[in-house]
């Protein structure tokens, strides 16, 4: 046999798994097996994308394992009806997964790396079941989901705050594009009539971003979970977003 | 169900005490069975709350209580209180207030035995659709 015959027979294989899965009943006793062997088959194609990252002073290993989180979402989710290839469609989901991991490294306090991880794997379970049941888990949900500890998912939740409470200057998480970043930004939150003269120079002394996240929750009475969604960003990030906006501006109301 | 706090918490005024009511109250509802967005809700309200309470200033007093309790099932009652008057609060109108109100069911002001009350309601919600 060639390789590139191993390669074609290697690719048949692959399809055929996830066909398989995709068949698959959610309680089937055989699918957490089979989706282990789909992961582990795809990981080169992680690691391809890690390198990618390389230079960027995270250890290859680190970057790999965030991207394995991305390719485990992307297993989860595939759909092979579509007519995509599997490769294709788990890039994005991989990349995005790698990117934010840098984005999310932009802690202002050291957090321990522990409570890093544990908060990379909540924020992951989060987004999943928030899709699969439709609504914002509860931390009982997150803890069965994620196979850890109610406490482990308090503690990520918190450490994703590390530095609200500190923090009034902020600034430092707006690298690389997101999907939040690319919306058109609109300025109708400051046509609201209720908003008060004191605090508009407030909140137009927020970036866009977090004004928007801003007039979302308060005046369009969004959920967390609807705001994550409608800017591509993380539960824990708007959370994050939200607490450094509310904090940045009391230290501003707080100098009258 | 009963009025007996599930937790009551005395810290010194100061913003270091925030965490540890601010990570209590999370705990609680969590065991509440919060969902996440509630749940984040609550604690950034617990944020916001003790912020206020903590601008009052001098000359009030220098310690701050938490107390909270489940008036029903899926509900907590998150009461903040210090020695100091609501008159030193912002007004109704203010921004705080506006998030405040977004962020719990109902914000109740009180004044009692010269002491300011912020007491924070809020349910467990879970069946709000995302």
């Amino acid at each position: 046999m060639t390789s590139d015959d191993a390669l074609v027979t290697r690719r048949e294989t692959d399809r055929a798994m996830l066909r398989e899965l995709a068949a698959m009943s959610p309680d089937d006793p055989g699918r957490a097996s089979l989706r282990d062997r789909i992961v582990t088959s795809h990981i080169p194609l992680v690691v391809a994308m890690a390198q990618r990252f390389r230079d960027r002073g995270e250890p290859l290993d680190d970057v790999i394992q965030v991207g394995t989180v991305g390719l485990i979402h992307a297993v989860d989710r595939f759909d092979p009806d579509r007519g995509v290839e599997f490769s294709t469609f788990a890039t994005p989901t991989i990349i995005g997964e790698i990117k934010r991991h840098f984005r999310d490294r932009g802690w202002t306090i050291r957090v321990p790396r522990r409570l890093q991880e544990l908060r990379m794997q909540v924020n992951s379970v989060t987004e999943r079941l928030t899709s699969e049941l439709g609504r914002s888990p509860t931390v009982r949900e997150i803890a069965s989901a994620a196979g850890i500890s109610e406490d482990d998912v308090l503690d990520a939740i918190e450490s994703s705050q590390a530095y609200s409470t500190l923090s009034l200057d902020g600034g430092d998480d707006d690298d690389g594009p997101i999907l939040g970043d690319a919306l058109g930004e609109s300025d109708e939150g400051l046509e609201y009539v209720e908003l008060r003269e004191t605090v508009r120079p407030l909140l137009e002394s927020l970036p866009a971003r977090e004004r928007r996240i801003v007039m979302m929750r308060f005046y369009e009475n969004k959920t967390q979970s609807e705001i994550a969604t409608e800017m591509g960003i993380s539960q824990m990030h708007v959370s994050r977003l939200l607490a450094k906006s509310l904090a940045s501006m009391r230290g501003s109301i707080g100098d009258d | 169900m009963s009025d007996v706090p599930l937790i009551e918490l005395r810290v010194p005024v100061d913003p270091a005490s925030v965490s540890v009511v601010r990570t209590s109250v999370a705990s609680l509802a969590a065991r509440f069975d919060f969902t996440l967005d509630r749940l984040d809700d609550l604690r950034l309200a617990t944020n916001e709350a003790c912020a206020l309470l903590l601008a009052l200033g001098e000359p009030a007093g220098p310690t701050l209580i938490a107390s909270v309790e489940s008036p029903g099932e899926d509900t907590l009652r998150v009461d903040l209180c210090r020695a100091g008057s609501s008159t030193r609060l912002p007004g109704e109108e203010s921004f705080a207030w506006t998030v405040l109100h977004a962020l719990v069911d109902s914000v109740e002001v009180r004044d009692a035995d010269d002491m300011v009350h912020l007491v924070l309601t809020a349910s467990a919600n879970a069946v709000e659709p995302a």
